[in-house]
């Protein structure tokens, strides 16, 4: 192929026609947030038309979720569910609440979080602010299982949307370090909330926007904030294209990344 | 289970070597006893709980098997007995039973190995339900009384074991933060999730000076849970729109440190007004500064912690032991007196009603126990007896 055609092909994929369509705000598109829980009420008092269409909470030591209560464990994942509908306003939001009353969350319970969000809620996108540092992820059978629920998801055309550690590259964080079937992301020195590159460094390959907007410390950049920014550029492609597939979505995304529009 | 005790009273050598032979070939599982005389009776019943009493109905010097029955029952209300009579007529049926002879077997009259064999088996089946019963009763009983013994020693080792109390160390780590940061005040946040105590969560905050802070904003919702959520220190310069606990209020800036100490047990350290605000190498020094006060901490609450779990082990087996004996009294406890007031109340309305209502609900009662203990044989008694003397009564009064 000549340089001509993928200067073309490069022409056309340009934020301000994919990400500004407007039809690419999520519509169609269901996404879980696997987190601390969502704050419904607050939410909703920012984002009146959200949809936010099922939450359960999920517990290591119980194999069937548990009804949300309403009450997040933290206000985390509310920060994070408010960064997706500012990005993507309709998508259909889901939240599997993996901290419980404890406030800690094990790798078996993100596992079934994200069998649940695949097999009861059909998410086609899955972002995890949250991950397990490695020292606390010694076991190979343990890291194995986590690994195989993120294979199967990207066998199942779900996106999985991981965040870094925060002290990335200094401490690896699973999920995250899984990539490529995932896609993980690093906070970056962006201003614009759509904003994000590719830069691969020791398995984490994008950077995003990295503050949110509602809850104490979404302002202090942290990788917690940049992934769900990501995760909703993708359902914003989603809602274009709903075929796309995780490589696909991720190839956009790094041609966009290249687009001299962004930053 | 310790086999029943059976004891044979006969003063005829014969007669209890037979029964004693029948019984021990039988191999009904009980403990054998023979008594010839009452004193001898009486001096087993002394050594051993006798459960199922054979009794012999003259048993010399003007002693009769049912005055013996009423010295054993001294030694064991719930002992059963079979009388064995040649002159069943002689006992008075009311009485012999209010004693607890419940079969009577006549020596003149063909007593074959058989009948008395199958008449003991009936006995022995009816006791060992009452009596097993009556050993869960006393198990139980003694359960709570080991319980409410060793509690009050528990709670006392507790007090006396609290080397560091919590506050003398949370008031170090707050004021060794202070000192390294250059803060101008901090607090410190202590959250435990056990779900087996009640409530699970305990939350709980101290300043500097270790006295303990009130916290009306939902542990859920505050500073701290977003600190913990976050998973390293943060700083925070805007409190614009944040739910605030009121010692956060009226703060220019923060820098919280995420503490994990154990399992269910997690810490937030939260330090205020720091001038110029808290710079990164602030920060760096604040998660340095976390991993000592963990371990402060950790050591305060491992004391404490020992102590509630001893303590909670010991509530919730005196709250077990409470709900199996509330759940077994029904088999034994009288009328509850919600109940006893409402036939009461019914019985004083009835339009026929000629009496106090209280005699006859003690009649009722009465029977119900009756019934309760040795089924429906015993209240088909009493209803023969009460149609007797409704007989009597009135061809008396015809």
């Amino acid at each position: 192929m000549s340089q001509g055609v993928f200067a073309e092909l490069h022409a056309l994929l340009r934020p301000e026609r994919l990400l500004a369509d407007p039809l690419a705000d999520g519509r169609g598109v269901r996404l879980c947030i696997v987190d601390t829980g969502v704050h419904r009420e607050l939410l909703l008092q920012h984002h009146p038309r959200a949809s936010l269409a099922d939450a359960a909470v999920f517990r290591e030591d119980r194999p069937e979720p548990l009804p949300d209560p309403g009450t997040p464990s933290s206000p985390h994942g509310t920060t994070v569910a408010d960064i997706i509908l500012r990005l993507a306003p309709a998508v259909s939001l889901y939240s599997a609440n993996v901290f419980g009353p404890l406030g800690t969350c094990e790798a078996r319970t993100i596992i079934r979080a994200i069998r649940h969000a695949m097999d009861a809620w059909n998410c086609r996108i899955i972002n995890l602010s949250l991950g397990i540092p490695e020292p606390r992820l010694q076991l190979a059978a343990k890291r194995l299982e986590l690994l195989r629920i993120v294979e199967e998801a990207y066998y199942r055309d779900v996106l999985i949307v991981a965040a870094a550690s925060n002290d990335h590259p200094l401490t690896r964080s699973y999920p995250a370090a899984f990539a490529p079937p995932l896609l993980s992301v690093d906070k970056g020195p962006f201003a614009d909330p759509l904003s994000f590159d590719y830069r691969l460094q020791e398995q984490v390959e994008f950077r995003a926007h990295a503050q949110g907007r509602l809850g104490p410390f979404a302002t202090q950049p942290a990788t917690s904030w940049a992934a769900p920014h990501l995760a909703g550029i993708a359902a914003r492609l989603l809602s274009l294209r709903p075929e796309l597939k995780p490589f696909e979505i991720k190839a956009l995304l790094y041609w966009l990344s290249r687009s001299p529009f962004i930053e | 289970m310790i086999p029943e005790t059976v004891l044979i009273v006969d003063d005829e050598r014969d007669v209890r070597e037979t029964f004693v032979g029948w019984l021990r070939e039988a191999n009904l599982g009980c403990e054998l006893l023979a008594a010839a005389s009452v004193p001898e009776a009486l001096t087993h019943a002394n050594q051993r709980t006798i459960d199922l009493a054979i009794l012999d109905w003259n048993l010399g010097a003007g002693l009769t098997g049912l005055d013996l029955l009423e010295d054993l029952q001294a030694f064991n209300p719930d002992i059963v007995a079979i009388m064995i009579t040649g002159y069943a007529h002689q006992a008075t049926p009311l009485m012999a039973m209010r004693l607890g002879v419940r079969d009577y077997l006549d020596k003149n009259q063909g007593l074959t190995r058989d009948l008395f064999l199958g008449v003991v088996q009936r006995q022995l089946e009816r006791i060992r339900p009452a009596r097993l019963q009556r050993r869960v009763h006393e198990g139980l009983a003694a359960f709570h009384q080991a319980v409410e013994q060793v509690l009050p020693l528990v709670q006392t080792a507790a007090a006396l074991n609290d080397p560091i109390p919590v506050s003398a160390a949370a008031r170090a780590v707050i004021r060794y933060a202070i000192a390294s940061t250059g803060a101008s005040q901090g607090i410190l946040v202590l959250r435990s999730y056990v779900e087996t105590s009640e409530p699970p969560e305990q939350v709980s905050a101290y300043d500097a000076e270790g006295r303990e802070l009130a916290m009306p904003l939902a542990f859920s919702a505050s500073l701290a849970a977003a600190t913990l959520g976050m998973g390293r220190p943060c700083v925070l310069d805007d409190f614009q729109g944040v739910g605030l606990q009121p010692f956060e209020s009226q703060r220019s800036n923060l820098l919280a440190v995420p503490l994990e100490l154990a399992a269910g047990h997690v810490a937030v350290l939260e330090l205020f007004d720091r001038p110029g605000g808290f710079d990164a190498a602030t920060q760096q020094q604040a998660a340095n500064l976390g991993a000592l006060a963990a371990e402060v901490l950790r050591q305060a609450l491992a004391e404490r912690e020992n102590s509630r779990l001893l303590l909670d082990a010991l509530l919730q087996a005196r709250r077990i032991g409470q709900e199996v004996q509330e759940a077994l009294r029904p088999l034994q406890s009288s009328t509850t007196p919600e109940v006893r007031a409402r036939l009461e109340a019914t019985l004083a309305h009835r339009p026929d009603a000629t009496i106090d209502p209280a005699p006859t609900l003690r009649l009722a009662e009465a029977i119900r126990r009756l019934a309760a203990l040795y089924g429906t044989p015993a209240v088909d008694h009493c209803t023969r007896l009460v149609e007797g003397l409704h007989e009597l009564l009135r061809e008396v009064t015809q």
